[in-house]
């Protein structure tokens, strides 16, 4: 059976330029992926799905494609909007089909090839099988992966996208997923202000202020908000005050394990400025907000990360009106508008 | 266009087929040659057979009903009397055993293709998913992810498989008909509860090519929680999802309870 499949594949590919059909092909034409020198190294690994222009543009479509949902109007660009670093503007907690309220403020969309896992509390660990979780919450997207593939099979635009993006043509979910990871892991924001200063390009130079910022920035935020990723991927407890009405206990929900009551992970802050409100639950709109939080708003919670306790006792991270002042200039520099108005991530 | 294809797609058929008759003089030689296997599962509770339902009772004086009993097999591998492993193709190598699609008798049935026609002494398979298939990511799952997806294999809150599912109804001495959910999986990295076990047949399994052998597996679901060790639901093994200190014992538990009854070798 085997053989008479690579027969016919031959066949297909001796006649193919006699026919003059008009049905879509594969097209392995291979995509670029970014990979910043002030980046760690990737995670994902491309080898299990190579990035092709092809797949790239059907994983776009899919991204802003409304079928995804069960009423065919919620896209994953309805939460994760690209002028705000695709997260879901003006909402601090999510809403989906019908109106249903999710309990956790959209993450942003960016550099994921770089991370070892997703979600706040981390329940995905692989990006491929990260979009089944919209996909089929129910107050999110609230569908099931079997009939998102047949509303795109019955499709004849995606039957031949998907037979342009993949080697075996067929639409189904590990295309689909892989379509989606392939717009994702494309998605890398690393051109900001801050970029091209550590990286001395373009003659950027840092003001006095924002200068002080990093400083300040490097000496009470780096240890969890680490490397130029601004994060260092574990999942840690900063001393938020419980929100009783959601009381979501953040990564102790997977494994149960009290050491992670209330740990969430550690966000980067690239393109922050855009990404409000802030926190998990989105319980802060502007940045003055957090670092007042930082300063004198984090209390004992049970868990707080030692690396918050004060020398008094207290949990938090002292911060003058200055050093406040320099931050917000500091994390201004880590906007990305190259990224924000990339074209080829946009809708239209 | 397409007659031609056919016609030479028939053609190269039968190339290979006669290649195949020609190696086929010596009976004692079996390559090239495959054959069919056929893996029948049949749960049961200790010495009963399982029904939907169907109150059994276990340790503790705790007693258990399910609607449902789903596991997932993958990694099905064959040793032979010469120590030869055959294992089959990983992207098909996974499987959902689920008492829902059983027959009459509550038998399930999973037949493996184009297994290497040979003397079979032993057979291993995991339970769930191992690491190495979880970090293909979407990579080479084909439809696994629907059917997983379908069949409530999958966590809709986390990016994992729910390695077993056995969803039902308990009863102790002080509660009655309480819900009972065990989904037990793995977690990334961070909670491995993918298991193996290897089961020697009791008498050789002949894979021909126009010999199917049958080998039927008993699952004993009464280990799930009398197994390796007795867990009580009134400890909490009522509900096991991802707890880290309650899946790896329910994961070594459901280890044990395999058990190959016999072998039809027709
Ligand atoms: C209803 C709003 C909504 C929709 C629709 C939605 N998301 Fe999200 N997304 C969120 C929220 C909220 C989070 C954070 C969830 C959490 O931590 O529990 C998130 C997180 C993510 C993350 C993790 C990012 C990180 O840094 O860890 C990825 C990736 C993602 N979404 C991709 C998608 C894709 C792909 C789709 C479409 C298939 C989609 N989302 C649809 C709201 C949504
Ligand atoms: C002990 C580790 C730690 C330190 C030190 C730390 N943070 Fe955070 N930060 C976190 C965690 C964890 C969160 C997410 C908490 C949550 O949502 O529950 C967070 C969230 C944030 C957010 C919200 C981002 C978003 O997208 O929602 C900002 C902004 C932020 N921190 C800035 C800072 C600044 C500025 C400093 C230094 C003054 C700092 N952090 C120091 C761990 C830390």
């Amino acid at each position: 059976m085997r053989y008479i499949r690579e027969m016919l594949l031959v066949m297909v590919l001796v006649f193919s330029c006699s026919e003059s059909s008009d049905i879509a092909k594969y097209e392995p034409v291979s995509v670029e992926v970014e990979m910043p020198s002030n980046f760690p190294d990737m995670v994902y690994n491309m080898d299990n799905n190579p990035i092709t222009e092809a797949g790239f543009e059907l994983g776009k479509d899919l991204f802003y494609e409304g079928k995804l949902s069960s009423n065919n109007a919620i896209a994953c660009a309805f939460c994760h909007e690209q002028a705000f670093a695709f997260t879901h503007h003006g909402h601090n907690l999510s809403h989906g089909v019908d109106g249903g309220v999710g309990t956790r403020n959209a993450q942003p969309i960016q550099n994921l090839a770089y991370q070892t896992s997703f979600m706040w509390d981390g329940a995905a660990t692989h990006l491929d099988l990260q979009p089944i979780i919209p996909l089929t919450s129910e107050v999110e997207m609230n569908e099931t992966l079997s009939n998102v593939i047949s509303k795109l099979e019955a499709d004849t635009d995606y039957q031949d996208k998907f037979a342009r993006a993949f080697e075996d043509g067929e639409v189904n979910t590990e295309n689909m997923l892989k379509a989606l990871s392939q717009f994702m892991v494309m998605m890398v924001s690393s051109n900001s202000k801050y970029d091209k200063y550590v990286r001395n390009e373009d003659n950027v130079t840092f003001t006095a202020l924002e200068t002080d910022g990093l400083n300040t920035f490097n000496n009470k935020c780096a240890t969890c908000h680490a490397t130029d990723l601004f994060s260092d991927q574990s999942f840690r407890n900063n001393g938020l005050p419980i929100n009783p009405l959601l009381d979501d206990k953040g990564s102790y929900d997977i494994l149960e394990n009290t050491e992670d009551l209330y740990k969430f992970k550690v966000p980067s802050l690239r393109n922050v400025v855009v990404t409000y409100p802030y926190m998990h639950d989105g319980r802060f709109t502007t940045l003055e907000a957090v670092l007042d939080f930082y300063d004198n708003g984090a209390i004992d919670n049970g868990n707080v990360d030692p690396l918050l306790l004060r020398e008094d006792g207290s949990y938090g991270i002292t911060l003058s009106d200055y050093e406040k002042e320099s931050l917000i200039a500091f994390l201004n520099t880590l906007t990305d508008t190259e990224f924000l108005e990339d074209e080829r991530f946009a809708e239209f | 266009m397409k007659l031609l294809k056919y016609t030479f797609a028939l053609l190269a058929c039968a190339i290979f087929t006669n290649c195949s008759i020609d190696n086929d003089d010596n009976e004692e030689d079996l390559s090239g040659e495959t054959g069919e296997l056929i893996l029948k599962f049949d749960n049961s509770v200790g010495d009963q057979d399982f029904i939907f339902e169907t109150s059994y009772s276990k340790s503790n004086n705790e007693s258990f009903k399910l609607t449902n009993v789903k596991y997932i097999i993958s990694n099905v591998r064959v040793t032979d009397t010469e120590g030869n492993t055959f294992t089959y193709p990983t992207e098909e190598n996974v499987f959902i055993v689920s008492e829902l699609n059983g027959n009459n008798a509550g038998e399930i049935y999973i037949t493996l293709n184009d297994i290497d026609a040979a003397d079979y002494t032993e057979i291993t398979f995991g339970i769930g998913i191992d690491q190495e298939r979880f970090a293909l990511g979407a990579d080479g799952q084909g439809d696994f992810l629907d059917l997983a997806s379908e069949e409530g294999m999958m966590w809709s809150w986390a990016s994992g498989y729910k390695f077993v599912r056995f969803d039902g109804t308990f009863s102790t001495d002080t509660v009655t008909d309480e819900p009972l959910n065990i989904h037990m999986g793995s977690v990334g990295e961070a909670l491995d509860n993918y298991r193996e076990v290897t089961l020697s047949f009791p008498n050789t399994v002949l894979v021909r090519e126009e010999n199917s052998p049958e080998v039927h597996i008993v699952a004993d679901i009464s280990k799930v929680f009398d197994g390796a060790t007795t867990v009580n639901f009134a400890d909490g093994y009522d509900q096991v999802h991802t707890d880290e200190t309650e899946t790896p014992i329910i994961a070594s538990n459901v280890q044990t309870m395999f058990e190959v009854h016999h072998v039809h070798n027709d």
